[in-house]
């Protein structure tokens, strides 16, 4: 068996699903991002759809509570012209005792073409590509701690826009990494791309064990981590945070992480701010850097719609000539 | 019956017998092959013959979860790995907590069991932690030890209980040490586990279990065998301990001592054991463990499971891997990647395994104990596939795979075993 980062790629390096980020080459990042622009192009006309996935049907498969993620592929599959099926897990036949492999099998001979997955478990979208359905194209769209690839590519895609190639950047990421799949991607991306800089900012209870072997810098004071960055990343605090025991109250997190225009100013000039929202004002970010001119949040939303068209195109796109 | 095996070498540590070149078997026992007149001949053609193994650790399923294994099964699978005797866990449906239970499994050994079962029970009634069981009676029913299983104990003061009773039963309890406020999580907590995003355990976990345990044998001076160690910490605890006089023997499974945390990296679910596989270093404290003794025997911690089992997303799937019947292979295995000498295990699936559940007669080959061997050509290999695969659960990394070793026979008690 193999891993996510090596099952997502045909043997001649294509995608034919989307699993994690990590070692996915920078050719074919920079293709993702470079045909998401071209759908964002064309998401100010009057008529936004354009009919590539005509007669195409995607199903959304989402094990966990979503509306934004899943609003937006809803959205970027309709624009894509696909047709849509969204299940929603709670009240489908896995409540009934049905296994997930045999939901799958039966969804697989309905004659699906992608899969959009979101699963509580870290692995999930591997199992579904690796040994349920290696047909059909997979998008993970969260699992677990694991993984958030679109999420990771449409905050490259905002980088990119906004500052210019990563591998000229400095990006710091603040909050909590140790439970966040978006922190993960986003690093894997960043690495992919050649960024020299990456800094992780939070307590030692939110910041996970492993980013040395990521080459990441750690840092637990704001302060120092900030300084000279081109990239802000804010990540959102769940609340269970706080009763399992991680940090003591959202207010002492505001006060010593808060993205505040006082911290912000040890950043780069017009260095950016990102949030994969939904934001907690007064929490992870003061009301006025959330408004002010540095924030990119909104744009953030908006690429995601472009980020997720461009990789159901292409992992569709690469499924249909394998089978051909 | 009288037999002879020839043309055989003897692999025998600290038995006067250690590379000879036959022996004898007359009713049922190891004998000098020069008293026997008229015996069969077996012409080993250069083989070599080993004690059969004992297995201190092996899921037999049987009674109530018998769609993941049998005893017919699974102990025809322990014959193929050159497992001649098994210790099975209380870990059945329900829990093995009374003498009916033990001798139904006994009953059922003996008519449909390829291998010597010998039992194991719960200290705890329903395995639950709460109430202690008959453990007189479950050890006169024919129990060897009696552990808690995978069940937590449930205080401090009743698992305090439980050894106190035991030791003045003379009674050798197996615990799993596992601190409660750690437990869980399906992967180690290292980068592999990290790094796929999956539920971890830290090695806390045991360490912190393993300390309490340690302060109640003391407290206690029960004689506790401590279960299916994975860090490096608990190698040196257990050295200490011993080093301290406690009443205390450990063991290892065979995974543990052949795969490390990065075996995860594919998401096999294969790999979702109980106790995570950890990193590099604890896997060759652990071989170090076993080679200067601290670690007195290896275990399978056989886990047949059905196919649906482990057909979900990794976190989801069911714990253990079916293992028992490459048992030999991989201890040849381990000889050949220079990991750990083959006598040096030999002994801990052999003698020193015999010594804990106090059968010494068991485990060496020597005039006039049981004829309990196996017979196997170490120059030839085994491919483990369908249909020779005999165990009822195929989630086994081995599966497909081909290792060391092919066994010629088997004979227990001196009857020689069909496998």
């Amino acid at each position: 068996m193999h891993g996510p980062a090596a099952l997502q790629l045909t043997s001649d390096g294509r995608l034919k699903h989307l699993l994690t980020t990590e070692g996915l080459p920078v050719s074919l990042i920079t293709e993702l991002l470079d045909t998401a622009e071209t759908f964002l192009s064309s998401q100010g006309q009057p008529v936004k759809k354009v009919p590539l996935l005509r007669g195409k049907t995607v199903v959304n498969l989402f094990f966990e509570n979503s509306t934004r993620t899943r609003t937006t592929f809803d959205i970027a599959a309709h624009r894509l012209s696909a047709d849509v099926v969204t299940l929603d897990i709670r009240t489908s036949s896995t409540s009934k005792g049905e296994t997930l492999f045999d939901t799958l099998k039966n969804l697989e001979a309905m004659q699906v073409d992608l899969f959009v997955v979101r699963h509580s478990a870290g692995g999930a979208p591997f199992f579904i590509a690796d040994r349920v359905t290696p047909k059909i194209a997979v998008i993970n769209a969260g699992d677990g701690t694991h993984a958030h690839p679109t999420q990771a590519l449409l905050d490259l895609m905002t980088i990119r826009k906004h500052k210019g190639d990563p591998a000229q950047l400095s990006v710091a990421i603040v909050g909590d990494l140790k439970h966040s799949r978006v922190a993960r991607s986003l690093i894997h991306g960043l690495r992919g791309m050649g960024c020299p800089d990456i800094r992780a900012i939070g307590p030692g209870t939110l910041l996970p064990d492993d980013l040395p072997q990521l080459g990441v810098h750690a840092f637990n004071r704001i302060e120092d981590g900030l300084n000279n960055v081109d990239v802000v990343v804010l990540l959102r605090l769940q609340k269970e945070r706080m009763t399992s025991a991680l940090l003591p109250s959202e207010r002492e997190f505001f006060n010593l992480y808060g993205m505040t225009e006082l911290r912000l100013a040890k950043a780069n000039n017009n260095a950016i701010v990102m949030h994969p929202g939904p934001i907690n004002r007064g929490v992870e970010i003061d009301n006025r850097v959330a408004d002010g001119a540095q924030a990119v949040i909104l744009d953030q939303v908006t690429n995601g719609i472009a980020i997720r068209m461009a990789v159901m195109a292409m992992t569709i796109s690469t499924q249909q000539e394998l089978k051909s | 019956m009288s037999l002879v095996l020839i043309n055989i070498q003897v692999i025998a540590p600290d038995c006067p017998l250690h590379q000879a070149t036959s022996v004898g078997i007359n009713q049922g026992v190891f004998v000098d092959p020069t008293s026997l007149i008229g015996a069969d001949v077996f012409d080993g053609q250069g083989a070599f013959l080993i004690a059969g193994l004992i297995d201190l650790r092996v899921n037999l399923r049987e009674p109530g979860l018998e769609h993941k294994g049998t005893i017919a099964s699974e102990t025809r699978a322990a014959i193929h790995g050159g497992v001649t005797t098994v210790v099975a866990t209380p870990n059945t449906d329900p829990v093995v907590d009374s003498p009916a239970d033990v001798r139904l499994i006994l009953e059922r050994a003996k008519t449909s069991g390829l291998c010597r079962v010998l039992p194991t029970a719960m200290l705890t009634q329903g395995g639950k932690g709460n109430h202690l069981s008959e453990m007189a009676a479950l050890i006169d029913a024919g129990c060897v030890a009696l552990a808690q299983g995978n069940q937590p104990f449930g205080s401090r003061k009743i698992e305090f209980n439980a050894l106190k009773y035991a030791q003045s039963l003379g009674i050798r309890i197996i615990l799993d040490p596992e601190s409660q406020d750690f437990a869980g999580g399906c992967a180690h907590s290292g980068q592999f586990g990290i790094g796929l995003g999956l539920s971890l355990n830290s090695p806390l976990c045991e360490i912190l279990g393993l300390g309490s345990d340690l302060d109640l044998v003391e407290a206690t001076g029960v004689n506790a065998h401590f279960s299916r160690l994975t860090t490096k910490t608990a190698v040196v605890r257990l050295r200490e301990a011993k080093a301290k006089g406690l009443n205390v023997s450990c063991d290892v499974s065979l995974a543990h001592l052949i795969y490390s945390e990065s075996a995860i990296s594919s998401l096999d679910p294969n790999f979702h054991l109980e106790r995570p596989l950890r990193t590099e270093v604890d896997r060759q404290a652990l071989i170090d463990g076993v080679k200067d003794g601290t670690i007195d025997v290896i275990v399978s911690d056989h886990s047949p499971h059905e196919t649906g089992a482990k057909l979900a997303p990794f976190p989801e799937t069911e714990t253990g891997m079916s293992l028992i019947e490459g048992v030999l292979h991989l201890l040849i295995q381990l000889d050949q990647s220079g990991d750990l000498p083959f006598e040096c295990s030999l002994k801990a699936m052999s003698s020193h395994a015999a010594r804990l559940i106090d059968r010494d007669d068991l485990g060496q080959i020597i005039y006039g104990h049981p004829a309990d061997c196996v017979l196997f050509n170490p120059s030839k290999s085994t491919t483990f596939k369908e249909p020779n695969w005999t165990s009822a659960g195929s989630n086994s990394p081995l599966f497909g795979k081909t290792l060391p070793g092919a066994i010629i026979a088997a004979w227990i008690d001196g009857q020689e075993v069909t496998i």
